[in-house]
């Protein structure tokens, strides 16, 4: 099942801008290797699934995969053959923004090939450009 | 590894647009601190520093109108990808002198717990470490193939230069062989559909019973 909060304080939100760059969540922290966006956009809990379940059951449930991301923000839509106007449609599905540089997947516990293999089969899964990243050790 | 040694350019103009307006040429602000002594803002040329980093170089040798002395790099920022360095921080130092630094681990090898169904995790990525400044090990890579399901390599485990101290507990653990926990996967029928659940909303169902109280 999609990803999506337990509670909220508001039922519908508005779309906002995504503006600047990722100033956090833009390094590897929990694994050895991770999946970066480089591209702003919203990310549905649908997508973060799908990226997940790529990338274990590429694995063969060695090694840990981590999700940085979670979808917070309600999009509503109208239903289909709606008048206009009526006020604003029902929260359809949930989405994560993210902005350029944020740290979406992370791998740990298996080999940089596996891992890399694993995240490109989860960047196909991303609405948007991403990249394979080392952990930084040194400076 | 060998000092690297680097020209700089003392910078009189400090602030985001003229740091900006310097990347653009090519150079990056760097800052000289420690010792007591005021701080100094300085300039290098991003290639040479780039080159630095790549060869793991700890401690830099300064050539600054004519004189030369080595400094520790403390810290680099990174842009929002994390691949462009756009500011450095150094220390002044005395070649004698011990510092505190933090010195990455990185496991090597395939523990023998990992073959048997567990999951490698490491629980310390970086080591605080007290040594002398020309003696900054580069970043550790203990051996893990010995480890089997719910074994730990700890601190006091690790094959340390010598003259370099450890500045943790021993008994802290780096990494630990864990066993794999069983993961609920979901049938493939609930899958498909799509559950209509949505989150509950704070407040709402006090709002509610407030209402139905005051229509009873």
């Amino acid at each position: 099942m999609a990803l999506m909060p337990k509670r909220v304080k508001w039922r519908k939100s508005q779309r906002g801008h995504i503006r600047g760059k990722a100033s956090k969540g833009n390094t590897v922290c929990f694994g050895q290797y991770g999946l970066q966006c480089l591209a702003p956009g919203w990310i549905t809990g649908r997508q973060i699934e799908a990226g997940r379940v790529a990338a274990t059951h590429y694995l063969h449930r060695e090694g840990k995969v981590y999700i940085r991301i979670f979808p917070h923000k309600p999009v509503s839509s109208k239903p289909l053959e709606t008048r206009m106007g009526k006020g604003k449609g029902d929260p359809a599905y949930w989405v994560a923004c993210v902005r350029e540089g944020t740290v979406l997947f992370e791998i740990g516990g298996v080999e940089e090939g596996v891992a890399r293999s694993a995240l490109v089969r989860v960047s196909h899964k991303m609405p948007f450009r991403c990249r394979f990243v080392r952990r930084r050790y040194g400076l | 590894m060998d000092t690297i040694i680097l020209t700089a350019e003392a910078r009189e103009v400090g602030g985001t647009r003229v740091a900006r307006a310097l990347r653009k040429t090519g150079r990056l602000p760097a800052i000289i601190y420690g010792h007591k002594e005021t701080p100094q803002a300085v300039t290098l040329v991003e290639h040479d520093l780039k080159v630095a980093l790549a060869h793991g170089a700890r401690m830099l040798e300064l050539e600054i109108g004519g004189s030369k002395k080595p400094y520790l790099i403390k810290a680099v920022q990174y842009d929002h990808l994390g691949t462009l360095p756009i500011h450095v921080d150094l220390t002044r130092v005395n070649l004698d002198e011990r510092v505190q630094v933090t010195v990455g681990i990185e496991l090597r090898g395939v523990p023998k717990g990992v073959h048997e169904g567990g999951v490698l995790e490491q629980d310390l990525r970086s080591l605080p470490v007290e040594c002398l400044v020309t003696a900054i090990p580069d970043t550790l890579h203990p051996l893990v193939t010995h480890l089997n399901v719910g074994d730990s390599l700890l601190v006091s485990e690790l094959d340390l230069p010598d003259g370099v101290v450890a500045l943790t507990d021993p008994g802290e653990r780096v990494a630990t062989v864990r066993a794999l926990q069983e993961e609920v996967e979901a049938e493939p029928g609930e899958e498909g559909e799509e559950k209509s659940t949505m989150p509950e909303v704070i407040g709402r169902a006090r709002d509610e019973e407030a209402e139905g109280e005051k229509s009873s």
